[in-house]
């Protein structure tokens, strides 16, 4: 049984934080030290969605996505925007990662599951601002006094993804 | 419509001149919906997105919604998703199962074959003021499947699609025709937008393989490309037949990159299923690219799909769907063989994922370029220079090359692009291109 964690507990603060700084990395641009919040076995996913009737649920894709990843693929992509030639992050996205609605539990071997809401926008060059949204469930696990990402599921909004392509981590 | 010899101009394959306005004018782009998507034929579905009676996904066939609908009586069928009372779009998902279809505005009621069967307060009508059998759904006028690849065409004239794509089969078999039970999707398809052509996109699929170490320049650096640029310059571009094209590739000569580099537990099913000729290009190859004229291409590729794992074919279906002269929704399914290992399946759709579709670390620098081109071929003064399309066309027909049409050595060229780049000209200014 999960335990619930309210708003405002030691253990809800540090979690919080601990976003709040993983959204400050990208923003910045510092991938590795994102890639260094990620525990070995990471897994980040990112399943399609379609506009459904709601007796069908709620559209998305069970086993098939925009992301599939682990940690060597994390890895790769971060190596990638690390090249001079990775052309669709040079000159790089200016990114604002906003995360709120937290909803905390813990579980019983002590890893805590945060359910939010996010939304991200980029800009690149002088385009309008891409805009992506959704929830988030996030797996954390203990690592110190700050945590690992251990399971990152983004359940976007968007069946159609209105940007033409996903060169960002969300 | 603009006039058909100011378009033809716009075009010249032999010369490999391309005009900058065939991506951005909305003339020419009406030109286009007219003579070449609401004439030629269109890949909708695949059937095994619609394996239940009564389950449908709605597609778009030159810009109208298209039901694609199996009845009960186990048949796929496709009509304009629109009810013939007040034009209704009938069904609002993009997929379900439905036994009736029922329009949200007044309630005129459809069954799965698209019959209407009800009418409400039926009895309020005049008899000869509501002729029921008149009423059905508006029918795709025609629709056909190839291995399970259901195509549809808004023109009674346009050939039959078995005539329509030709040779393309030849080679489409050798993808998707390759074991006996073929190939399913595995998930619903990637949907994107780009700003851009359609064509651009279409350009890039015709069988470009000499912009991987620009375009792609990354991941080579990272050392997912064999080191030497010209490594992937071998193999074939071909020309199946009229406007349908691709590029053939050989990998690396290991066995493991046979037969694009499908798993072991296939590939005797594959030598029982191909013919001789068909056998000869599946084994001695481990990329196909290519485009069933106009928008469907497909990507046969082997790739790691990060640093730590092995080379990994998958199989990619694309639709290009033009919405504007400079705006497109991809649609990008992934197929595997029906008897596929459920192991091979998680590392055919990781190998994807990773590195095509919107967030793959290939293709998100393509629609950068795509959408980079698009902005500056707007221009009043860009658009007084033509395009440069002319890579290796003095190259000879290559005579021994195993399969029909035409086939010249070497992949690294621009003459599958002139190909297609032809038979658009035609589409847009012939009475009957396919004669």
């Amino acid at each position: 049984m999960n335990r619930s964690v309210p708003v405002g507990a030691a253990d809800y603060n540090r979690v919080l934080e601990w976003l709040y700084r993983e959204a400050a990395l990208l923003d910045r641009g510092d991938f590795e030290g994102w890639l260094a919040l990620m525990a070995p076995d990471i897994s980040y996913e990112m399943p399609t969605r379609q506009s459904v009737y709601q007796k069908d649920g709620d559209g998305h894709a069970s086993h098939f996505g925009f992301f599939a990843e682990n940690h060597s693929s994390l890895e790769t992509r971060v190596k990638r925007l690390q090249t001079d030639q990775a052309w669709a992050e040079q000159p790089g996205s200016r990114t604002r990662h906003f995360v709120s609605n937290l909803l905390l539990e813990k579980a019983e071997d002590g890893e805590f599951h945060a359910t939010l809401s996010f939304m991200v926008t980029r800009i690149r060059s002088d385009l309008p601002y891409d805009l992506f949204t959704g929830e988030r469930r996030d797996v954390l696990r203990a690592d110190g006094e700050g945590f690992q990402l251990v399971k990152r599921t983004i359940l976007f909004d968007q069946t159609v993804l209105k940007s033409y392509n996903l060169s960002i981590f969300l | 419509m603009t006039d058909k010899a100011e378009i033809a101009a716009l075009v010249d394959q032999d010369g490999g001149h391309i005009s900058r306005r065939i991506y951005t004018d909305p003339a020419v782009f009406e030109s286009e919906m007219e003579g070449l998507f609401r004439r030629a034929w269109s890949f909708l579905a695949h059937e095994s997105e619609v394996p239940e009676p009564g389950d449908y996904v709605e597609r778009q066939l030159a810009g109208e919604p298209v039901l694609v609908i199996r009845g009960k009586d186990g048949v796929v069928r496709a009509f304009l998703n629109s009810c013939r009372h007040r034009g209704m779009r009938l069904c609002r998902a993009d997929r379900g199962n439905a036994s009736f279809l029922r329009c949200p505005y007044h309630g005129w009621s459809y069954s799965s074959e698209g019959d209407l069967v009800s009418v409400f307060a039926e009895e309020l009508y005049d008899a000869d003021h509501l002729d029921k059998s008149q009423l059905g759904l508006i029918r795709v006028t025609q629709v056909e499947s190839y291995r399970g690849f259901i195509f549809g065409c808004w023109s009674e004239e346009t050939p039959a699609l078995s005539d329509y794509l030709g040779n393309m089969r030849f080679y489409l078999d050798i993808l998707v025709g390759r074991t006996p039970g073929g190939v399913e999707v595995m998930g619903p398809p990637q949907c994107w937008e780009v700003h851009t052509n359609w064509k651009f996109a279409t350009d890039n699929f015709t069988g470009d393989n000499f912009h991987l170490y620009t375009a792609h320049g990354s991941v080579a650096e990272l050392g997912m490309l064999p080191p030497d640029p010209m490594s992937l310059s071998f193999g074939n571009l071909v020309q199946a037949n009229r406007g349908h094209v691709l590029h053939i590739v050989p990998g690396p000569p290991i066995p493991e990159a046979e037969y694009f580099g499908i798993p072991e537990a296939l590939r005797p099913m594959v030598e029982q299923t191909l013919t001789p000729a068909q056998l000869e290009i599946a084994k001695g190859h481990a990329f196909s690219v290519g485009t069933v004229f106009p928008n469907l291409s497909f990507m046969q590729v082997m790739v790691q799909g990060d640093l730590n794992s092995p080379p990994t074919p998958f199989l990619s279906f694309r639709v290009w769907q033009p919405t504007g002269p400079t705006s497109t929704k991809v649609w990008s399914w992934l197929v595997v063989e029906k008897e596929a290992s459920e192991e091979y399946r998680k590392a055919t759709y990781e190998a994807y994922v990773r590195t095509f579709g919107p967030s793959g670390i290939f293709e998100q620098d393509d629609m950068e370029n795509w959408e980079e081109c698009t902005r500056v071929n707007r221009g009043a003064v860009a658009q007084r220079y033509n395009l440069h399309h002319g890579m290796a066309l003095h190259v000879p027909v290559d005579p021994d090359f195993a399969g029909p049409g035409k086939a010249w050595p070497g992949s690294y060229g621009e003459r599958t692009q002139l190909c297609f780049y032809g038979e658009w000209k035609r589409w847009l200014t012939e009475e009957e291109p396919w004669t």
